[in-house]
């Protein structure tokens, strides 16, 4: 495997990088956890991704996936205005906090297996994930930006937007497809 | 350290044909003050004496780590591999390498402010005595909180100010030794010597701001200290200009003072005088007629602009490549620290002549001068003689030239990859190829001003400059208002609103301090400061942020410090200062326990800080912290029992304090009348975060202001903003609103319907038995206490 040089170039930190990742192998990835979960930042309420809103990406995703979503920052109120039923809202640094604990999980049912964010501003989730690589053996983290990010354990390359709708509209594709 | 009072009891003495009956010796720093107040159990504490009550935090808010770097590279064993639960070859695992990593900073944050107090006494005294008096006006006689509090000592003199940078410099050195390899092995107390650093900081910084304040006659705690321009368009280009950058004012002074006794009249009559950074905040502060340029951000875009035409270089925040800069730009440089040399020859025993010829005639790019006073004397002189030779030469780039410029452009993205912020750079740089500037000029309102956009590009664009060039309107016209940082606060004004702060009717003490590495723009810390204001909380500030709120024009086209008063008062807007007068704001804390809350404050920092803790509903928000400064203030205002928000860029400092509100336990207090232990849960939740947007950090600091002593007024008030900024951002009632919630009483007005169905829904029931005097610490029990 080609090595990735981190979207942002000198956020370089140690011996272990994530995988690089394609849509479709993500989506069964996510479609394959048993307790995954869905965390979105600020981010989905700026970036486009080929034209479609990266919010609505995130509401197909959880709907699809019935996954359930923590909404970061101040992505609350327009998740819910665009139909997404429930989400829980917390901090970044919140839920990641608690996600070093392999006892926890959202709905107190077991704990999560596989973390997928999306939309978190990228250095904080950089920050972020490098607390669960570290801290949180238990749990696999998925980064669905477009930006490289060596501390999850799997992330897309660095892509341009049209290559990245392409791989979300996979990974959607994936999870859907009936087995 | 000879701190003292040790006393020797002799009943009878006999020698030498000498009989002497009954006698007291004390010895000590300490023995020399006079009964100011009651001594208190810690005195100078040592880097272990307040060890227990920095663990009663860590149990409460328990260490985060976000680590930066997966290894250690300190000694020659590594590079170490430390990621997931791996020991490196000295047994260091990684929360205790983090934690040793956040001493390493905060011991460089807190030095620098040390060594900047110890050259600024060193340099009064030497210009005005040592026996020079510390009078900060009668309406502050609490004149060094700090140092009462952690030394015990009220300072007199200057020379009081020299003590205090002696113990200060132990103190860092005893933990600077901490951090050698094979010394602390556990990452608490690696935390509780964060927590220690942290404190000195605020000692060190007081020294040096009144320091400064007492012998420069800067404003005393002046709630109408006038108002200062500030902007990028604020030079008269047709007067020669001088450009101090950094934080030490001590040449700035002398620049202008010699400006007065030659004939070159006061800054803007005959020659601009500017300043960038905390330098220009502390130069307005001796002569409004001086001008502040900006923040960091502002640095390296004023130098390409070449209006400057002399910079002096003193300490602090200068950016490292600011000699090249300035030679590009024709632009000579004048270092005036020991510890910011940029490699240039020392002339500071030349005669200020052939220095300034030496400047003059380009012989030199810069010169290190170590004599604040022919620094004073040689800046305006250059800046006079090359004026006219130089004519404002500058770099940035004309529309024509831009758009030139821009044509090698490829949008490989090298340029946003380095960004630290993630600008789309390189898609408004394409752009520009076709003349379309505008978003350069949207990516100027969000540049955070350190080039690194340039270092990758492959083509070599000067990408910095053209972002600046395509806004060069704005850049010429910006001018705005800022009120001059005014030192400390009142003993008066804490006697007006002590009170309120403490019951908790004025919701809550924000201060908007720190730098200026922003995640959006600098608007953000005037916006957030703005809706405070509003909402009647008192608002502080310092140092860039100060800057960064003066930038934003309300709505009635004016600065928020034209629209509000400077009193620390509900509704306030209070500039402190530079960087070194956050200690007034920590500072004010400290006073609100002793004037109002008639705690004794000597050697006492651990009760003062369970006050604070407990009572004083003040959050920090240093939405662009960047600098090992910035760590070691925010550090030393946890200590002090004050939480602090930072920006998403913070999570950087790679710990952060949380507190978990479904932990009940770990929130335990003790009623000091009954002794009883109840839960006072997420009063205050966190003691150090960091938030994604400005929205949560607006949510966060309304809430970061409860605190378990609130009075049910004072509550009910504070839960109204809570609850109104969560339902305005999030569309809901908090969710953990049942938790600040302790009798029916606390609910806010306004929401009593919605909030009483919410809670019942909830299944939510009062506090059985709510403490009305919290506390940490069980020696405060009624009957128990020593110190009231």
């Amino acid at each position: 495997m080609a090595t990735v040089i981190p979207w942002e170039k000198g956020n370089i930190f140690g011996p272990k990088t994530a995988m690089v990742s394609k849509g479709d192998v993500v989506g069964r990835l996510i479609k394959s956890a048993k307790r995954p979960l869905l965390i979105v930042g600020a981010k989905i309420l700026e970036d486009d991704v080929g034209g479609k809103p990266l919010l609505n990406y995130v509401i197909e995703l959880s709907k699809a996936a019935n996954i359930p979503v923590v909404a970061t920052a101040h992505t609350l109120k327009p998740l819910v205005e665009n139909g997404l039923r429930s989400p829980a809202a917390m901090g970044m640094v919140e839920i990641t906090d608690r996600l070093r604990d392999p006892s926890w999980s959202l709905d107190g049912k077991g704990p999560h297996d596989i973390v997928v964010l999306a939309g978190i501003t990228y250095q904080l989730q950089s920050q972020m994930l490098s607390t669960l690589k570290n801290f949180a053996a238990h749990l696999k983290t998925i980064s669905l930006d477009r930006y490289y990010t060596p501390n999850a354990d799997w992330s897309f390359p660095n892509l341009d937007e049209k290559s990245w709708a392409q791989d979300l509209d996979k990974l959607i594709k994936a999870i859907k497809l009936k087995q | 350290m000879e701190k003292g009072p040790y006393k020797i009891k002799a009943k009878g003495l006999e020698g030498l044909g000498l009989t002497v009956k009954s006698v007291d010796v004390a010895i000590g720093r300490l023995s020399m003050e006079d009964a100011f107040e009651k001594l208190g159990p810690t005195p100078m504490p040592s880097i272990t004496s307040l060890r227990d009550w920095d663990m009663k935090l860590l149990n409460r808010y328990k260490p985060f780590y976000a680590p930066f770097c997966d290894q250690c590279c300190l000694c020659t064993y590594g590079k170490c591999d430390l990621t997931r639960g791996k020991k490196g070859a000295c047994g260091i695992e990684m929360h205790t390498q983090q934690a040793r990593t956040v001493l390493i900073a905060c011991i460089i944050g807190a030095s620098t402010h040390a060594a900047h107090a110890r050259h600024l006494v060193n340099h009064l005294m030497n210009k005005y005595g040592r026996d020079y008096p510390i009078d900060l006006g009668h309406e502050v006689n609490v004149e060094m909180p700090h140092a009462r509090t952690v030394l015990g000592i009220r300072p007199r003199t200057l020379a009081d100010l020299e003590f205090i940078c002696k113990y200060v410099e132990e103190q860092l050195t005893h933990s600077l030794a901490a951090t050698h390899t094979g010394q602390e092995g556990n990452y608490l107390d690696f935390e509780s010597k964060v927590l220690h650093v942290g404190m000195l900081d605020h000692v060190a910084m007081e020294a040096a701001d009144v320091a400064q304040i007492v012998t420069y006659n800067f404003p005393k705690g002046d709630p109408n200290a006038p108002l200062a321009q500030i902007g990028t368009g604020v030079l008269d280009l047709t007067k020669p200009a001088i450009l101090s950058i950094g934080h030490n004012v001590a040449d700035g002074i002398e620049i202008l003072d010699y400006m007065e006794k030659h004939n070159l009249g006061h800054p803007g009559e005959k020659i601009e005088v500017a300043g960038l950074c905390c330098t220009a905040q502390d130069i307005t502060r001796y002569h409004e007629g001086a001008k502040i340029i900006g923040p960091m951000s502002h640095e390296l875009r004023f130098i390409r602009s070449g209006l400057a035409d002399v910079l002096v270089l003193d300490e602090q925040c200068i950016n490292t490549g600011a000699l090249s800069e300035a030679q590009a730009v024709k632009t000579p440089v004048i270092a005036a620290s020991e510890k910011a040399c940029y490699g240039l020859p020392n002339m500071t025993e030349k005669t200020v002549e052939e220095i300034v010829g030496a400047l003059t005639t380009f012989s030199l790019p810069g010169v290190l001068i170590l004599d604040p006073e022919k620094a004073g004397a040689v800046a305006p002189l250059v800046a006079l003689r090359t004026a006219p030779i130089r004519n404002k030469y500058g770099v940035l780039p004309d529309a024509a030239t831009l758009k030139k410029l821009a044509q090698s452009c490829s949008n490989c993205g090298m340029c946003r990859r380095n960004c630290p912020v993630n600008l789309p750079v390189n898609e408004a740089i394409f752009a520009a190829r076709s003349g379309t500037i505008d978003r350069l000029v949207q990516i100027n309102e969000r540049c955070i001003g350190c080039a690194r956009c340039e270092n990758d590009c492959p083509y070599h664009i000067p990408v910095h400059s053209l972002i600046v060039g395509a806004a060069e309107n704005k850049f010429r016209t910006s001018k705005y208002m800022l009120r001059v940082g005014r030192g400390p606060i009142l003993d008066t004004e804490i006697r007006n609103v002590g009170q309120p702060i403490v019951f908790g009717e004025i919701p809550g003490v924000v201060a908007h301090v720190g730098c200026s590495n922003y995640p959006n723009s600098g608007v953000e810390v005037a916006k957030m400061a703005e809706a405070f204001l509003k909402r009647r909380y008192i608002v502080l500030t310092s140092g860039c942020s100060a800057m960064s709120i003066a930038e934003y024009t309300t709505e009635n086209g004016t600065s928020l410090y034209e629209e509000y008063p400077g009193g620390f008062e509900a509704g306030g807007l209070v500039n402190v200062g530079s960087c070194v007068a956050n200690s007034h704001i920590t500072g004010a804390c400290m006073k609100i326990a002793s004037i109002f809350g008639r705690r004794i404050l000597r050697g006492n920092y651990e009760e003062i800080a369970d006050y604070t803790l407990m009572r004083i509903g003040a959050c920090g928000v240093a939405w662009g912290a960047m600098s090992q400064k910035a760590a070691a203030i925010a550090t030393g205002c946890n200590r002090l029992g004050i939480p602090v928000i930072l920006g998403p860029q913070g999570s950087k400092y790679r710990r952060l304090y949380l507190g978990r509100r479904e932990d009940g336990k770990s929130y335990e207090v003790i009623d000091a009348r009954s002794g009883e232990r109840t839960q006072a849960v997420a009063q205050p939740e966190h003691l150090i975060y960091a938030a994604e947007s400005m929205e949560e950090a607006m949510v966060l600091t309304a809430k970061l202001c409860i605190r378990a002593a609130d009075t049910t007024k004072g509550r009910m008030i504070k839960l109204l903003h809570y609850t109104d900024l969560s339902k305005k951002i999030y569309g809901r009632i908090p969710e953990d609103l049942p938790l600040y919630i302790r009798t029916e009483a606390d609910i806010p007005i306004t929401f009593k319907d919605e909030v009483t169905e919410f809670l019942r829904n909830k299944g939510w029931s009062p506090t059985e038995k709510p403490s009305i005097d919290p506390t940490l610490l069980g020696r405060l029990v009624y009957g128990k206490e020593m110190n009231r």
